[in-house]
């Protein structure tokens, strides 16, 4: 039977085979910062976008960030005193463990100015130069407005304790509309 | 009652743009008809519907009452005993019911008379809520409408009253078959409402919800479901994997699983067998009871949990006049008297009374061809006009 934390580590390793490839992407415009103080000290942002997107990506960095189920696989992958226990379990109960949030990333608003859909971002051991989202999808290696693969901007999927889904649906499936 | 031709409003186009609903020239919205619309007194709305309804849903109350002491009731229903301590709970804990749809053969002379309650998943809500409504001040705008028209119609604000009565205090879950274009739009309206009653909305489909570890259900956020208004029957759900998991989800329904008594057709006998010669009722006998002789050979054949009219065969003398094919024949079926539905211009109009919070609130007609009203009937928009 699958358990979460081998889901989880699969996932993170089969995102992991996407790094080497090497079409370019189109690229969209970004800021990436590595805390809330950091953006509040550049002058080409406003307040309450840093704010408001450090608030996003704190959020959800526990139900998004890659889990583990020792400290120490955690830390082989982001290295030394970079996990942190997250605050979900296994269906057994066992504790899991997840990297660090070490900066976070926010899309440019389209069609309009500020930014918006926050988001953490991860640095591993392999590479600590570049940030990287929750899926494992590079965001550059530069602090402040940049412009990063528009990919990297998606949502990041949630990596917590659903076990399984796909228990409801399927009459749906077989017999339609449910209108009567 | 009466059936009144009318002209489309000059602005059917840009309505339908503004609802988002099909539109062509000539054709018109496709399920909506404003070529007509049916005319009712005060007193035909008032006493002959909305009095009947409300004393009806208070005949649905005995029947719940006595489904939880006589087990029998249940049974006679399909529904699996496995099943039972859920429902029953469900209605122990007063589990709030937000809507159903009452459907009567009325002509406008002597009484109505229910031919079903469709308590769990009705649809043509937004028709009846808000586009009927909008039909109504726009008519009269144009002309096409005395002044003084009215509609049997506070649907909308009804349902976002009750929402705000459910002590719902944390995220709205609102799940469907998302691939059924119509009830997805059935279900982000029923989300606009809860919205407007200041709840926070999120919708999914019923195949993504999870179950995690505590063995609550939860998003594609993995976030916990509280509470999930699911346009999904319960007996579909009662016969799906996750069933199992649902007592012990903590997450509550709406509708609440007690409204699948009420939506089984196997209400009808068992109301008729408490409240015999009740003016509203029809007789009606589950088909293995031997009174269902008492019908004669004229009667109506209809599955237990059948949907828009499928498999549902109209007996005249003996011989099958009317049937509708359909993917439900295969269930147990109930008997019920046949009562026509009335006929006006070649049309047979079907009333649908909205019931919200078990109040009755409102009115949506289909007309259809056929005598059994099914999927390809158009909704045409009433006034109550004295």
């Amino acid at each position: 039977m699958k358990n979460l934390t081998s889901i989880s580590v699969v996932a993170l390793v089969a995102a992991g085979a996407l790094w080497f490839t090497t079409r370019e992407e189109p690229k969209t415009d970004a800021a990436v910062y590595e805390s809330l103080q950091q953006c509040l000290a550049d002058v080409n942002m406003v307040r309450s976008d840093c704010e408001k997107n450090y608030a996003a990506a704190k959020q959800q960095h526990a139900s998004v960030a890659p889990k583990f189920a020792t400290q120490r696989e955690c830390e082989e992958e982001f290295g030394a005193a970079r996990c942190e226990k997250a605050p979900q379990t296994t269906s057994t109960g066992s504790s899991m463990f997840m990297p660090l949030m070490m900066g976070y990333m926010m899309g440019s608003v389209i069609g309009g100015r500020g930014y918006g859909n926050g988001q953490p971002l991860y640095r591993t051991r392999a590479n600590p130069g570049t940030f990287r989202t929750a899926d494992n999808k590079s965001a550059g290696r530069t602090v402040g407005r940049t412009k990063v693969a528009k990919s990297s901007t998606t949502r990041p999927t949630a990596k917590s304790s659903t076990r399984s889904r796909g228990g409801f649906g399927s009459l749906g499936r077989r017999f339609g509309s449910a209108a009567t | 009652m009466k059936r009144n031709p009318v002209r489309e409003r000059q602005g059917l186009a840009g309505a339908a743009a503004r609802h988002e609903f099909d539109f062509r020239p000539g054709e018109g919205i496709p399920f909506w008809d404003e070529t007509a619309f049916y005319q009712f007194s005060t007193s035909q709305i008032e006493d002959d519907l909305v009095a009947p309804a409300e004393e009806i849903e208070n005949l649905c109350y005995e029947v719940i009452a006595r489904a939880m002491e006589d087990e029998t009731v249940l049974q006679r229903m399909g529904v699996a005993r496995f099943h039972w301590d859920l429902i029953a709970d469900s209605w122990q804990n007063q589990e709030r019911n937000l809507y159903g749809r009452m459907d009567f053969s009325y002509s406008g002379e002597g009484p109505a008379k229910l031919l079903e309650y469709n308590a769990d998943t009705p649809t043509t809500l937004y028709e009846s809520a808000v586009f009927q409504w909008e039909w109504l001040e726009e008519a009269v705008v144009e002309g096409l409408l005395p002044d003084s028209s009215d509609q049997f119609n506070e649907v909308h604000e009804k349902i976002v009253e009750a929402f705000s009565h459910m002590g719902i205090d944390s995220v709205l879950h609102l799940a469907s078959n998302q691939e059924i274009e119509d009830d997805k739009g059935t279900l982000e309206y029923i989300g606009e409402c809860a919205n407007e009653a200041g709840l926070l909305t999120h919708v999914l489909a019923m195949e993504d919800i999870g179950i995690n570890g505590d063995a609550q259900f939860t998003d594609l956020d993995d976030k916990q479901i509280t509470t999930l208004f699911k346009l999904y029957p319960w007996e579909w759900i009662l016969a799906e994997e996750f069933s199992a998991n649902i007592s012990a989800s903590g997450t509550r329904f709406i509708e609440p699983a007690w409204r699948s008594i009420l939506s089984n057709k196997g209400l009808l006998p068992v109301l008729w067998e408490m409240f015999e010669g009740h003016p509203n009722l029809l007789p009606a006998y589950f088909e293995d009871d031997p009174a269902a002789d008492s019908l004669g050979e004229t009667y109506v054949r209809k599955p237990l949990n059948g949907r828009q009219g499928a498999n549902i065969e109209i007996f005249r003398d003996g011989r099958l006049e009317v049937s509708r094919e359909g993917p439900y024949g295969d269930q147990s079926h109930i008997l019920q008297a046949y009562c026509p539905l009335p006929e006006f211009d070649g049309a047979f109009p079907l009333i649908g009374c909205w019931m919200i919070a078990s109040k009755a609130v409102g009115m949506g007609i289909r007309e259809d061809k056929n005598l059994i009203t099914g999927t390809e009937a158009n909704f045409v928009p009433h006034v109550i006009l004295d």
